[in-house]
């Protein structure tokens, strides 16, 4: 008993923090999803209005366009961020001349915040003065204009956004990769394993808890971006680029739609909530229970 | 060195306090309670989406509140 009070004293302040700042908030926007509340509108009070704000949702077209958006780009920036990390977390581990100048420059997009990242990519490639549409018109006589492109305009955010968190996968698998025994290798390589089975057999399962906490962190942090889609596209061309992020920026900043937007952001946790559950369930729990069995 | 620390009577003592109990019910995965109410409480949502989306046109939603309690409460129970 008493260690258990130790516990829940040192757990304590956490509770307490995640409480203020966490789960009170969320209490609150559940509260005023269901209500109708515009504080700029004729009647600025909050009006109780059962599920109507998730009734509106699932047939607001907008919001289940920005879904499929979302999820797509998702799929692709964090597939791309997580191969792509894993490759850099490699050549890291290797020994080459100015590898510690390298890793410091790949380094440098993390601390810079995604407002302006998305400030610099924009100036990068808005045609009269970026150099990404200069040289693509240079080199291969294509003409990039993402305010009319919206496949481009969808591919440019992707890559920003690998840009800019790919060494945030590659830091976290890096370290994953020097914390590995060495024993396992050298006896799969006295097996007479090739490189791709002790890929597959040695090193994935080994840091497969790594490229989890990785995927995770990206996934949730892929599916609320706002600030830097909304500097390069402002969520066009159309609504090519209005992420689930902006979607609700939209509602609840420019409309003052608090009680919908409050809706719409409870779905999408719910969504993340899912999403990152199945992945949990696909990658770790399937393989708890064949374990047990 | 007066109190000497038995480490698998500590280990034996942390387990048997945070193992939570798991089974395996008609849910494809090893389960405990925390996860099956996980699961019913996202099934439940789930099923008022698509109902107010689908089906509320003809059949009321408080049919798919009772509906979504009761696969609620089999998850629960039998999950």
């Amino acid at each position: 008993m008493r260690s258990n009070r130790v516990g829940w004293l040192l757990l304590a302040p956490t509770i307490a923090i995640l409480g203020i700042f966490g789960i009170v908030p969320f209490l609150y926007v559940l509260y005023v999803a269901f209500h109708q509340w515009n504080p700029f509108g004729a009647n600025p009070y909050m009006i109780y209005n059962g599920a109507n704000n998730f009734r509106r949702l699932v047939f607001d077209n907008e919001f289940l366009t920005s879904i499929a958006f979302t999820l797509k780009f998702a799929f692709f920036a964090v597939l791309s961020e997580v191969v792509l990390g894993y490759f850099l977390a490699q050549l890291f581990m290797k020994e080459f001349p100015g590898r510690g100048l390298f890793r410091t420059i790949h380094t440098l997009p993390l601390i810079v915040a995604p407002i302006v990242v998305g400030s610099v990519w924009r100036l990068m490639t808005t045609p009269s003065i970026g150099i990404i549409p200069y040289l693509l018109k240079s080199w291969f006589g294509y003409d990039l204009n993402i305010g009319r492109d919206a496949t481009m305009a969808f591919a440019l955010t992707v890559i920003m956004d690998i840009w800019h968190w790919t060494p945030l996968v590659t830091l976290t698998l890096l370290a994953a990769l020097v914390s590995l025994p060495k024993e396992p290798f050298e006896q799969a390589q006295i097996d007479g394993a090739n490189r791709w089975q002790i890929f597959w057999h040695v090193t994935l399962p080994m840091i497969r808890p790594a490229i989890l906490a990785t995927v995770f962190i990206r996934l949730m942090d892929a599916l609320r971006t706002v600030d830097e889609v909304w500097m390069l596209t402002g969520g066009g061309p159309g609504a090519a680029t209005r992420y689930l992020g902006l979607h609700i920026w939209k509602i609840v900043f420019p409309k003052t739609d608090y009680g919908y937007g409050s809706a719409t952001s409870v779905i999408v946790l719910y969504l993340t909530l899912v999403m990152c559950w199945l992945l949990y369930v696909a990658l770790v729990a399937r393989r708890g229970q064949k374990r047990a069995s | 060195m007066e109190h000497m620390v038995d480490l698998d009577a500590v280990d034996d003592e942390a387990s048997t306090i945070i193992a939570s109990p798991q089974r395996t019910g008609f849910l494809p995965i090893v389960t405990n309670w925390f996860d099956r109410v996980f699961v019913a409480i996202y099934l439940f949502v789930a099923l008022e989406l698509f109902w107010m989306r689908f089906l509320e046109q003809s059949i009321p939603l408080s049919v798919c509140h009772v509906l979504a309690i009761a696969l609620g409460a089999l998850i629960v129970w039998r999950g």
